[in-house]
């Protein structure tokens, strides 16, 4: 194994979980989630020469990954039409794990960029601008897709039935 | 009370909490990138060896007046089928590169590697830039020509066993509808806004060029310089110009 097969590898093995579950929070399906990093590790491995030119392995993976996320949820849109859901009815008393899979219903119902600008900034903890450059846009197109994307998560998952699951859950 | 936003995060974690990455992740990595080399490698090799075969072998009677090429050619068949069929062990096939090595002093940095470039957009001048990594290697032209600069066009060539690599991406890009064929003269090529590139999601408006069997030449615009043309039209022309004047010297 060459030297640069031996630091990707061990690469994979800290950092590959973590890959993971961002990618399920693009994809929101577990399934595509583990072809879609897959798919990105495999890229990069094809691609180490290049990769030489950035920071580092992960921001590339991390570029992969949401780009392929998008290009796919793209190309369903094509093909068929994701109908909105409904905000979901939630009782007072609804568990965390309901809360968990409104909030994923919930994302899932944003356009692609959307949800990737969620994921980057709150899962990633990126920096307004390191998601910027992440989606190769401008700050203010970040700024107003977080705002937007923030927004419908707020209306869709709505802020009373949250704050009053957290008061639960906490309780 | 925590806040919305640390909400968010927590059931985030608390929802991919679950999640492990596969214990053999890397090794389908490895097994699937290991295996479009090895078809890469065993495309080449049986190319090479077609060749070979079809060539007059009549330096195998030097000293023998009585040897013809075709008694060569079938004395020398054991020998060729030991070499055939198997792969080499994959950690033989070439390693992939490390710190690449440089061209050198390519010049104007028109005429490298096996190519010349005939066209450059106006200004462009050679990076001083370059790397060799064997079946691929790259320069790229900038307005201050030098190391310096912001990179403006790069050109990576492509050869024997790297092409595979190019069919691949191409192949990849026709799944997702992204790019279009183009014709270049005689030649075909592949257009399209490569969206994964040192430059972010901008993407790199590419030109793939088809220059022979076992060559391919990728053309690529930065996210930076593309935006000084008016439209992607205006790239691409540019691109297809310099796909023009591109030539390979094999």
């Amino acid at each position: 194994m060459s030297g640069g097969e031996h630091d990707f590898g061990a690469f994979v093995a800290a950092r590959g979980t973590s890959l993971l579950r961002m990618a399920y929070l693009a994809c929101g399906d577990q399934a595509e989630a583990e072809d879609v990093l897959q798919t990105a590790l495999e890229r990069t491995y094809r691609n180490l020469h290049r990769v030489r030119h950035d920071d580092g392995l992960e921001p590339y993976v991390r570029r992969v990954i949401i780009n392929t996320a998008i290009s796919r949820a793209r190309r369903r849109a094509i093909i068929r039409i994701v109908p909105m859901h409904s905000p979901p009815e939630t009782s007072a008393r609804t568990s965390d794990a309901d809360l968990r899979h409104v909030l994923m219903e919930a994302l899932r119902t944003l356009p692609s960029r959307q949800r990737a600008v969620i994921v980057l900034r709150y899962w990633e903890d990126l920096s307004e601008t390191q998601t910027a450059e992440v989606l190769g846009c401008a700050v203010g197109t970040v700024k107003s897709q977080a705002s937007k994307a923030t927004a419908k998560l707020r209306s869709v998952l709505g802020r009373d039935t949250v704050e009053g699951v957290i008061r639960n859950a906490h309780i | 009370m925590p806040t919305f936003d640390e909400e968010i995060r927590r059931l985030m974690a608390d929802e991919t909490a679950r999640l492990q990455a596969a214990p053999d992740l890397l090794e389908r990595v490895m097994r699937s990138s290991r295996s479009n080399r090895r078809r890469a490698w065993t495309a080449a090799v049986a190319a090479s060896v077609a060749v070979i075969v079809a060539a007059p072998v009549a330096y195998l009677s030097i000293g023998s007046v009585t040897t013809n090429g075709e008694q060569a050619t079938l004395s020398t068949q054991p020998t060729l089928s030991a070499a055939v069929p198997e792969p080499p062990p994959i950690d033989d096939i070439s390693p992939l590169p490390s710190d690449p090595p440089n061209l050198g002093d390519l010049g104007d940095g028109k005429e490298f590697g096996h190519v010349k470039a005939g066209y450059l957009p106006e200004g462009l001048r050679w990076s001083h830039r370059s790397e060799d990594s064997g079946e691929s290697y790259s320069t790229s032209y900038n307005y201050q020509g030098d190391k310096n600069g912001f990179y403006c066009v790069q050109i990576r060539v492509y050869e024997d066993t790297a092409v595979q690599q190019v069919d691949d991406w191409i192949q990849e890009y026709r799944e997702k509808a992204d790019g279009e064929q183009v014709d270049i003269g005689d030649r075909t090529g592949y257009l399209v806004v490569q969206n994964v590139g040192e430059d972010g999601m901008d993407g790199d408006p590419t030109l793939f060029l088809k220059m022979g069997d076992r060559q391919w030449a990728e053309i690529k615009f930065s996210p930076i310089y593309a935006k000084e043309f008016p439209a992607a039209e205006a790239v691409n022309s540019e691109l297809k110009k310099i796909g023009q004047g591109l030539t390979s010297t094999i």
